[in-house]
């Protein structure tokens, strides 16, 4: 069992890759670190989660992932492009083209319906209006809102509002999920029916990446990532 | 992100806070019609006062004379040999005073003008109906004379008083002509220079009124009466004045357009107020939607995008106001010069220019907050609530 694990980790490769990222922030003129040297690899297809207690620097290591913020020093590789040297305009391409997001609390336009929510990534990637309109409703369907695409993020419930959320990350088809506490703000049962989503989504082949505080969320995972102090404590791979 | 979709999302953000749009708007409205109606009224007023110096007659110079010891006055003789300088087209010399005017039991103190024929041309003054003094009353002495609008309503009501005879001083009068409505002779009684003369008990002549061939050659004509004036005071020349009309519209240009000026820079101030409001409402708004732009901004939204959306939102808000207080601009002209007596004149510079103005506070005023938008880290703007 476990060598036909590793031959297929083997010939899976590697579609992010962090080596020795640093992250210090200035507060109140004390330089705090927040990562410490993390060093790691998801693979094309693979399920991972990361965990860790608030403060751990788990959600810096997510800004990382996402490229929402550069590291201070050490090097990140998406898809064999250095995003660590990158511009503030590439950065945008590749959070545009490479990574979906799904947020704790939605991030959801209030003044947009559900549909043109889904299209924003699109609207930025320069398509035709037409051929957005297409895909968002593609990507809505597949999260089952299609019949609700005209609502308002306020007409919508918890669960829905995150699968407009995930709708929208799938939209541009990106190689990269990274849900940040996706269950964070919803009740047992709509966050299991959301994880359930993600599953799906993993097995359609989609790169997931989780953060989460919630053991039971991680164990979902194919591996776990734990978080202490800013520094990779342990790795799990979990039995499928 | 292409431009007209930029245009999509500035005008749905726009629409979605009607409430603060309108607040900002106002600013700008207000600014602008102020500056549409104010320099309205001031070149209104401008053309108001040309046009009345320019009805005092056309080409005019006019000659008074102060005098000093001796010889105060011209005689009507001397006043007549000015027709003989080159360039004279006409002379109209005239003498004036106060009389009591009488008609039966109503009786007002008027100011008595003498005047001759050529005073009609000079001073292009009309009369509505009869006629107007002729040669042969100014040779005759006649007792004959025109009267004013509203001299006429005071003596006569309604009656027409063409034909009726008044009482100047005790001395008897018949009225020949009815003097056209105009600011400067609603109030007065014209008579022969002649039969003035007696009736004032004044020989001399202390103003002329000269009409030059062109309007080139007033300064000409004014070169050449005052040096014939010269030889009659002895160079004296703090005894006499010649006056050209060109330089009284000088005069009052330049009051005018002081004028503008002044009520011009006051509405320009309130417009710059109007655009700081549109600069605050942005800044406040930036503050407001920092969330939007993380989340705009973790889809994949660049610098220039955001940029570009919050640049056009306040392009086309201070555009529409721009429009928005152009109308209210000329409807409160319309207005203006309905109730009150001032005239108002609208150009199309002024229009454009505070239009253009508008937008430019508009591009000037959002440069700053959209910059400040656009430049805020994805997971620092995310992170705001």
């Amino acid at each position: 069992m476990s060598s036909t694990a590793i031959t297929l980790v083997t010939q899976r490769k590697p579609l992010l890759k962090l080596e020795d990222v640093f992250k210090c922030y200035a507060m109140g003129g004390e330089e705090v670190t927040t990562l410490q040297g993390v060093s790691l690899q998801i693979l094309q297809g693979e399920f991972v989660a990361i965990v860790g207690p608030s403060g751990s620097g788990k959600s810096t290591l997510m800004n990382m992932i996402g490229c929402l913020d550069v590291p201070t020093s050490g090097s990140y590789w998406i898809d064999g492009q250095e995003v660590s040297r990158m511009k503030d305009s590439q950065l945008a391409e590749i959070r545009n083209q490479k990574i979906g997001f799904i947020f704790q609390s939605f991030h959801l336009l209030s003044a947009l319906s559900a549909l043109e929510n889904v299209e924003l990534p699109l609207v930025y990637r320069g398509m035709s209006a037409k051929a957005r309109k297409e895909q968002a409703q593609h990507a809505l369907r597949e999260v089952g809102l299609e019949e609700r695409m005209h609502h308002r993020p306020s007409q919508l419930s918890g669960g829905q509002q995150q699968r407009v959320a995930i709708a929208r990350a799938l939209a541009g088809q990106p190689p990269i999920l990274l849900a940040d506490e996706p269950t964070g703000a919803l009740d047992t049962k709509t966050g299991l029916e959301v994880m359930q989503m993600i599953h799906t989504l993993h097995r359609k082949g989609h790169t997931i990446v989780l953060i989460t505080h919630d053991p039971q969320i991680a164990a979902q995972a194919e591996r776990v990532i734990h978080i202490v102090d800013g520094q990779i404590s342990h790795t799990e791979v979990m039995q499928a | 992100m292409k431009l007209s979709q930029a245009f999509k999302m500035a005008w749905k953000s726009i629409l979605s806070n009607k409430t603060r749009t309108l607040l900002t708007m106002l600013g700008i409205i207000i600014g602008v019609s102020c500056v549409i109606l104010l320099v309205s009224v001031g070149q209104g007023a401008t053309s108001a006062v040309t046009a009345q110096v320019q009805g005092l007659g056309s080409n005019l110079l006019s000659v008074s004379i102060s005098g000093r010891g001796v010889q105060t006055s011209v005689s009507f003789e001397q006043a007549q040999s000015f027709q003989d300088i080159e360039g004279v087209n006409a002379v109209a010399p005239t003498v004036s005073g106060n009389v009591q005017a009488k008609n039966g039991n109503k009786n007002v103190n008027v100011s008595v003008e003498g005047i001759t024929a050529d005073y009609e041309e000079v001073r292009s003054t009309k009369v509505q109906s009869g006629r107007f003094i002729l040669p042969i009353d100014v040779d005759y002495s006649q007792k004959v004379a025109l009267i004013g609008t509203e001299t006429a309503t005071d003596l006569f009501g309604t009656s027409n008083p063409v034909g009726a005879y008044m009482m100047l001083n005790g001395m008897r009068f018949k009225i020949v002509g009815l003097l056209e409505e105009k600011s400067t002779s609603n109030n007065t009684i014209k008579i022969p220079l002649t039969s003035a003369q007696r009736l004032l008990r004044s020989k001399g002549i202390r103003t002329i009124y000269m009409q030059a061939q062109t309007g080139d050659l007033t300064s000409i004509v004014k070169a050449r009466t005052e040096q014939k004036l010269s030889q009659i005071f002895r160079s004296t020349d703090d005894s006499y004045t010649v006056t050209d009309q060109k330089e009284m519209l000088k005069t009052v240009s330049s009051i005018t357009d002081t004028l503008s000026i002044a009520l011009g820079g006051i509405a320009g101030i309130s417009l710059i107020v109007g655009g700081i409001g549109i600069m605050n409402i942005m800044l406040v708004s930036v503050t407001e939607r920092t969330r939007e732009i993380g989340i705009r901004k973790s889809v994949g939204a660049k610098k220039r995008d955001i940029l570009l959306q919050f640049l056009i939102e306040s392009i086309v808000i201070s555009g529409i106001s721009g429009m928005i207080g152009i109308l209210v601009g000329l409807g409160g002209g319309v207005l203006v010069s309905q109730i009150t007596s001032l005239t108002v004149q609208a150009s199309l510079n002024i229009i454009l220019i505070s239009f253009g103005f508008s937008v430019f506070i508009g591009v000037f005023f959002g440069i700053f907050p959209a910059n400040k938008a656009a430049n805020l880290k994805p997971v620092d703007a995310l992170r705001y609530d």
